[in-house]
């Protein structure tokens, strides 16, 4: 029988696993109507307006919508694969924020029990994360091969092609950020860029600038969106790899869509962008408390996302691979070695 | 050698990601900006000008008397052939004239809004007014009766129009109606 110190931590832990899943899966429902305002917005409209204030409802309206909606296989599809490519493309998004810290200790009012605003202290947090996001690539190639559809093939063969491309620079990028903090563990990665907002990684000239370029760009192909999101390219694939779906299944290639642009931010603003640090070492800026910084930044950068996809258009394919191959590879490599010699 | 500096600097640009930037900043621009959007039935009405085409309406002159002569020029002109006219007489001084319309009917389904009525109407008693919302659950509103023209329309005629006012959209068991508040005019572009 454990005693009840091992139970509380277990409590905990429960807690916190249930608080994150739950947030992970309500994300959706602002970042829909987010992105669809901004969306508005930038062209000159209004956006979701009629359900509720402002169509503050409408992601609900939506929810349901989806819930009842038919659930369609295809005939000839592969039924068993079919059904699970939704949950494996989902699964690893959502099992990446494991190791994502979202700050230091936390005291809770009067009780006085400390507890972590992570759910565990992985010394190989970074690696863990590009390998479990690195995963959620078979959801979508299966989908795309089990639809027994060209279109969901070619959106299936087409982000496995991406991925793989940019991976490598992705993972370059990380390394830098790890060559540059002497850590692979996150949350050593925050403490290192402490202080100042000149102490953060992307204002490690040169280098910095250069790794958060390369990251950004990497991660965009990552995550699929515009500029490059070909897997799902409606002009020429009618909806890529998801063509078949409907209902919820395609509702959770949605969520792993979406949870995997706020891993993308999160990771940004903890490599880059000095996590929970304020932007400047002042007594005024540690009143409010770190994690709302780090919500911040977050959320710059996920309206950065969304303010890049209704800028830019879609990439071609081969311009997709020459971005990757011979822009990116070359120059992290060029840049792992700048950044050697300058710990040197 | 001479394309030697337009291609450093083409390099640097793509380096800094200056397109980027000039793009990115456009559609912040926008982003921040007003919208163009006439939140219609909700908030906001369009009130046409005095020029707009729409219902027809039949007029009277100052002392009430129906300018309508009952003449059917309107009716021959018609390219849907959506007017009737039925003419009868009547000493009353109900008209302008001992020849008024006993029946005056615009079918508004085949109506195509042309405006050749009011251009051939010798006493301006028909005219196309500026109510455009025609829409009903069942055709009995396609028919517009004498009567029924005779009304004033909902924006009376000494307003100019041109411009965007506040209105009230109303659901009620006749049907929904969006009532205009004519005090406010908004000054606004379409």
């Amino acid at each position: 029988m454990p005693d009840l110190a091992t139970l509380l931590e277990i409590l905990i832990i429960v807690v916190k696993v249930s608080v994150i899943s739950g947030i992970l899966f309500s994300l959706p429902l602002p970042l829909t109507w987010i992105e669809r305002k901004v969306a508005g917005h930038i062209q000159v409209r209004l956006g979701p307006w009629r359900v509720g204030p402002h169509g503050v409802l409408q992601p609900f309206a939506d929810m349901v919508k989806l819930l009842i909606k038919e659930d369609i296989v295809p005939e000839r599809a592969d039924k068993f694969l079919f059904k699970l490519a939704p949950l494996l493309s989902m699964i690893p998004a959502f099992l990446v924020f494991v190791a994502i810290p979202f700050g230091e200790k936390f005291a809770i009012p009067f009780v006085g029990k400390e507890i972590t605003l992570y759910l565990s202290d992985m010394n190989v947090g970074i690696l863990y994360i590009l390998a479990i996001g690195g995963l959620g690539i078979y959801g979508m190639i299966l989908g795309g091969w089990a639809s027994n559809s060209k279109y969901s093939l070619l959106g299936g063969l087409r982000s496995s092609a991406q991925m793989i491309s940019y991976e490598v620079s992705m993972s370059f990028a990380a390394i830098g950020v790890v060559m540059l903090t002497n850590s692979l563990n996150l949350l050593e990665m925050v403490r290192s860029q402490s202080g100042s907002f000149l102490d953060w990684n992307i204002f490690y000239l040169p280098v910095g600038p250069v790794w958060f370029v390369i990251f950004i760009i990497a991660a965009l192909a990552e995550i699929n969106r515009i500029p490059f999101d070909l897997p799902e390219d409606e002009g020429t694939l009618a909806a890529g790899f998801h063509t078949e779906y409907s209902g919820m299944r395609f509702s959770f290639f949605m969520l792993a869509e979406y949870v995997a642009m706020v891993t993308v931010s999160v990771l940004t603003v903890i490599m880059f962008f000095g996590g929970w640090n304020p932007p400047l070492d002042i007594s005024i800026f540690h009143l409010v408390p770190p994690i709302f910084w780090f919500l911040g930044k977050v959320i710059l950068f996920i309206y950065f996302f969304m303010w890049l996809r209704f800028t830019l258009p879609r990439y071609r394919y081969d311009q997709l691979m020459t971005i990757g191959w011979k822009v990116l590879i070359p120059l992290s490599l060029v840049n792992i070695l700048v950044t050697g010699l300058m710990i040197i | 050698m001479s394309k030697g500096p337009s291609r450093i600097a083409e390099f640097i640009k793509k380096a800094l990601f200056l397109d980027f930037v000039k793009g990115l900043s456009i559609t912040l621009k926008y982003n921040v900006s007003r919208s163009i959007t006439l939140k219609y039935p909700d908030e906001e009405k369009w009130v046409p000008d005095r020029r707009f085409r729409g219902q027809h309406t039949l007029n009277k002159d100052e002392n009430g008397r129906e300018l309508c002569v009952a003449c059917e020029l309107c009716v021959k002109v018609c390219p849907t052939k959506c007017i009737t006219v039925i003419p009868m007489e009547d000493d009353t001084g109900r008209g302008i004239a001992d020849r008024v319309a006993k029946v005056w009917k615009v079918e508004l389904a085949r109506c195509m809004f042309c405006g050749y009525c009011e251009d051939a109407c010798p006493t301006r008693a028909v005219r196309l007014g500026r109510d455009y919302e025609l829409a009903c659950l069942d055709l009995s509103c396609t028919t517009r009766e004498k009567d029924e023209l005779l009304k004033p329309q909902s924006i009376p005629d000494t307003i100019q129009g041109g411009f965007v006012v506040r209105s009230s959209f109303e659901r009620t068991p006749e049907g929904i109606r969006v009532v205009p508040d004519l005090r406010m005019q908004k000054k606004r572009n379409i």
